[in-house]
């Protein structure tokens, strides 16, 4: 079937089988690559994506959902001239990245955090955080890079 | 120019990570490639009686259904020859491939595997360490005596269900404990852990020219080469490994997986072929952290003194020997490296049974081993009435102080500053303190690999550096941070200026990969040594351009300079352009392996792993709540003072440190592979496989102690393993000490907490009684 949305500020129309994935579509169809998949079973956040800005798995979102919808990826984030957004910068300032494949799940799943809430407690942070999995930091540098781009790390 | 070395340098691999550009392994695709997708047995133990291929090959997209007559018959391995490519006829583990089917996606590929009719004559599994060790039980292998060690390796102690045994016995161990006041005997278990690296596994391989190339995110390319060479019964050199980002590995990316079977299917259809395990298939194949069983029994003296003791721990192995055969001479490290102890008899053994085969996972069987060790330690203090602490302090190591192989630990002494690092952090004293919480203090001693490792650095003609070397950047930074800035301080550039490749075998020399956490030691060494040659070029080449002699040059801030007149200089840019066509281009390469220390060689028989090169030093402290209802755990604090050589980037190894005990609570307190009487995983997926998740890890506080050593580059020993060895004894010595009760095994469940609550309560009502 045919599929229209918008992604990444882009207007796309895709041709999608009934119960593809939105991970699938964007990874391969897409070519946008910036998403992981870790699991595909909806555990590990790798391949979080913004459906209307708010972060979901997008290994088990049937991909029909997101007609006519605006979905954001680790892609959208830097600006046009290249230049990281703050939560970016953040996590290379703050080592937030080891292995780095958890890392755009984690950016988007912050993107939606600081829109919502541009001040948010280190509870906060990590309760948001629940559905993305690390294996590697430990999840404090990437608790730091949060704050920090909260500015309330000072 | 300030040296890097010392500095926390933020990585170059971190912004193509942020903006989810990097290519790793299971992103790559050759172009042309088809996908491929391995038949895998549904049970644990069997036979297959017949394969029928004929719905698969029909099925949308299918190339080629690859049977085990069209692959080699043989069997090889890690250290002993004894896994075959596919089961036939004998199915040993749940998950082993048994055949693999190749089409035009991978989604096609997989579906035809699904269709491949496999006829199967189960036999009842032997699920555990204890069933393939009874009286009678079947031989998983049957044939296991006809199994032979890797080339170059002789042959061990194998017998039945046992494919390896160390046995440390030096004598007099019974009559030590003749002379103790007190014997204390435990038992304890460790379960499996998956190393739950983020990326699935894959490979991607094409064959052409007679040669196999294969793409892969791997810890140790050098040794996918091997291994696939010997599984394909080709030539190394027949083999080109290429490496890509890496999504996490913790060990189990250094054997092969898929690697054997992309080459493989490449060569039978004439096409490009690439593998991904979906996250079921890669949890059921993995080469997990075994599951163990460990015995510990000691002699002490009322004044607190360890007189004698016999540590006896029994590995499994999984349905192949991989790495426990080597694994086993661990304990020998364990029970006898931290604490000075009397006469020590050790005995492990490697166990087949009818479960994926085992393998490494940072801090390879030391996490156990230590719990094992340290719970034991708690207990033999409190037998005699001493605090745990001091009791420590009572009987560790000091300088000069051999291990029970022998080997000398000239600088043993630093696990006493250790001890006093995380006094300072937080006094022993103030921990712990209140109802439902409790501090455990563990120490290890743990060491770096010493396996070799070679760097070829080019000065480029526009004055950056380039550094050809084929070890791998799992993440940790031992490359991105540690090698790189090693680099940059040998000619005074910019680490921005220092460009590092990806791992390719055909390109670079040989790197025994990204393991005992040897990158920055080893491969830093190689570093420095590529370092002063090339210095002693670009010296020449200066003196040649210069007009002067070598010995009034001088390379100073990535200058080249006449020793007192500093207007007369060259840019490294100038130098190599101008080197370029009188002398040839600059480069240098340097090779390095640690020198095998000194050791007893009939202090054990069976022993593969016999020293502890280079060894580091370690004391973590955790300050634990449980939860009287629920039974729930929290840390509330987690020290480590952590002995590191030299800091190459300090946030680089507070990094590895976080992550380290991150792990190491996921193994104290929530993750197991359970195994079922049928031989099959319980937990199948990463719902039931509970890992930390960012509410339960504490912000780790951690001291990086420092004492450069001789060898490593600006002193720089191991530091990414270890932080994860001595974590699940600290917790489950807090659990035991907020409890009352005991703890014998990892992961520590909530039912486990509260049955130690309940113990405890009932020796109390006991003694009241
Ligand atoms: S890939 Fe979607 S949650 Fe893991
Ligand atoms: S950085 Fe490796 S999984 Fe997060």
């Amino acid at each position: 079937m045919k599929l229209s949305f918008n992604v990444n500020q882009r207007d796309v129309t895709v041709d999608v089988d009934g119960a593809e994935p939105l991970l699938h579509v964007l990874r391969e169809r897409l070519k946008l690559t910036g998403t992981k998949q870790g699991c595909d079973e909806g555990e590990c956040g790798a391949c979080t994506v913004l459906v209307d800005g708010r972060p979901v798995d997008s290994c088990i979102l049937p991909a029909g959902v997101v007609a006519g919808r605006q979905i954001r990826t680790v892609e959208s984030l830097a600006g046009p001239d290249g230049q990281l957004a703050a939560i970016q910068q953040s996590f290379v300032d703050r080592f937030a990245i080891q292995c780095g494949f958890c890392t755009p799940g984690f950016l988007m799943t912050l993107t939606a955090l600081l829109e919502e809430n541009p001040r948010p407690e280190e509870t906060e942070i990590r309760g948001a955080l629940s559905g993305n999995l690390c294996r590697c930091t430990g999840y404090s540098t990437i608790v730091d890079a949060a704050l920090a781009a909260t500015g309330d790390d000072q | 120019m300030t040296p890097s070395v010392g500095r926390s340098v933020p990585r170059p691999d971190a912004d193509p990570k942020v903006r989810g550009t990097a290519v790793y392994g299971v992103d790559f695709e050759i172009a042309g490639t088809m996908f491929a997708s391995l038949v895998r047995s549904p049970v644990a133990a069997g036979r297959v009686v017949g394969l029928d291929t004929t719905a698969a090959a029909a099925m949308p997209g299918v190339r080629a259904v690859i049977t085990p007559d069209q692959a080699p018959a043989h069997r090889s391995g890690l250290g002993l020859s004894d896994q075959p490519l596919f089961a036939s006829p004998y199915i040993s583990y749940e998950g082993e491939p048994l055949a693999g089917v190749v089409a035009n996606t991978l989604e096609n590929a997989r579906q035809a595997a699904r269709a491949v009719l496999v006829d199967i004559e189960e036999v009842p599994a032997i699920a555990d360490v204890g069933a393939a060790l009874a009286d009678g039980a079947r031989f998983i292998h049957t044939d296991w005596a006809s199994f032979t060690p890797v080339p170059g390796l002789p042959d061990w102690r194998r017998y039945g269900n046992v494919c390896g045994e160390l046995i440390s016995d030096p004598g007099g161990v019974d009559e030590a404990f003749e002379l103790a006041d007190l014997v204390i005997e435990d038992r304890f278990e460790a379960g499996r852990q998956y190393q739950a690296y983020l990326e699935p596994k894959s490979a991607s391989a094409v064959y052409e020219s007679g040669r196999y190339t294969i793409h892969v995110s791997h810890q140790y390319p050098f040794n996918v080469r091997d291994r696939t060479a010997r599984a394909l019964g080709v030539r190394p050199s027949d083999i080109r490994v290429v490496g890509h980002h890496i999504g996490g590995g913790f060990g189990a990316r250094l054997d092969v997986s898929l690697e054997p079977y992309a080459g493989l299917f490449a060569r039978l259809i004439g096409a490009p072929v690439k593998l991904v395990n979906d996250r079921v298939e890669d949890m059921l194949s993995c080469n997990s952290r075994e599951s163990a069983v460990i015995k510990v029994r000691s002699g002490v003296t009322r004044d607190g003194r360890i007189v004698a003791r016999e540590y006896l721990c029994d590995m499994d192995s999984g349905a192949y020997a991989t790495d426990t055969v080597f694994l086993i001479s661990i304990p020998m490290f364990v029970a006898g490296s931290v604490y000075q102890v009397g006469p020590t008899r050790v005995v492990a053994r490697a166990v087949y049974t009818n479960t994926a085969p085992s393998g490494a996972f940072r801090g390879v069987s030391g996490t156990y081993l230590y719990f094992a060790l340290e719970r034991h330690t708690d207990n033999l203090a409190r037998a005699i009435g001493m605090d745990r602490r001091d009791f420590r302090m009572r009987n560790l190591m000091t300088d000069g102080q051999s291990m029970l192989n022998g080997q000398v630990l000239s600088d043993a002494g630093i696990l006493e500053t250790a001890f006093d690092a995380v006094e300072e952090m937080a006094p022993w004293a103030s921990l712990g303190v209140g109802p439902n919480r409790g501090v455990g203090i563990a120490a290890t001693v743990w060491l770096t690999n010493p396996a070799p490792g070679q760097v070829t650095l080019k000065l480029n003609e526009d004055g950056t550096l380039g550094v050809i070397t084929a070890a791998t950047e799992n993440g940790s930074g031992a490359v991105a941070m540690g090698v790189r800035q090693i680099a940059a301080d040998e000619l005074g550039v910019d680490p921005s200026d220092v460009i590092l490749t990806m791992p390719d075998t055909d390109g670079q020399g040989f790197d025994a990969g990204s393991q005992g956490s040897r990158t920055t030691h080893i491969v830093g060494r190689a570093v420095r040594e590529a370092g002063a040659d090339l210095r002693r070029q670009i010296v020449e080449a200066g003196a040649q351009l210069l007009e002067e002699s070598t010995e009034d040059i001088e390379i100073t801030d990535g200058m080249v300079r006449v020793k007192g007149r500093p207007h007369r200089r060259l840019s490294l840019a100038d130098l190599a352009k101008g080197a370029m066509f009188r002398r040839g281009p600059l480069a240098a390469t340097g090779s390095y392996a640690t020198p095998i220390p000194k050791y007893d060689p009939e202090s054990a028989t069976g022993m593969l792993f016999p020293t502890f090169p280079t060894p580091t030093y370690h004391v973590h402290v955790a300050e634990v709540e449980v939860d009287p209802h629920t039974g729930q755990v929290t840390v509330l604090r987690y020290l480590v003072a952590q002995e590191v050589g030299r800091a190459i980037n300090p946030q680089g190894i507070l990094g590895q440190i976080q992550g380290g005990v991150a792990q190491g609570i996921g193994h104290a307190l929530y993750e197991t592979l359970e195994v079922g009487a049928d031989g099959r995983y319980r937990q199948r997926s990463l719902e039931a496989y509970r890992m930390p998740i960012a509410p339960d890890v504490p912000r780790v506080e951690a001291a990086l102690l420092e004492h450069p050593d001789e060898a490593g580059p600006y002193g720089a020993k191991g530091t990414a393993e270890p932080p994860i060895v001595p974590v699940a004894a600290a917790i489950a010595n807090a659990i035991a000490d907020a409890t009352g009760g005991s703890i014998n095994r990892v992961p520590i469940t909530p039912e486990d907490v509260l049955e130690a609550l309940d113990g405890a309560q009932d020796q109390i009502r006991g003694e009241e009684e």
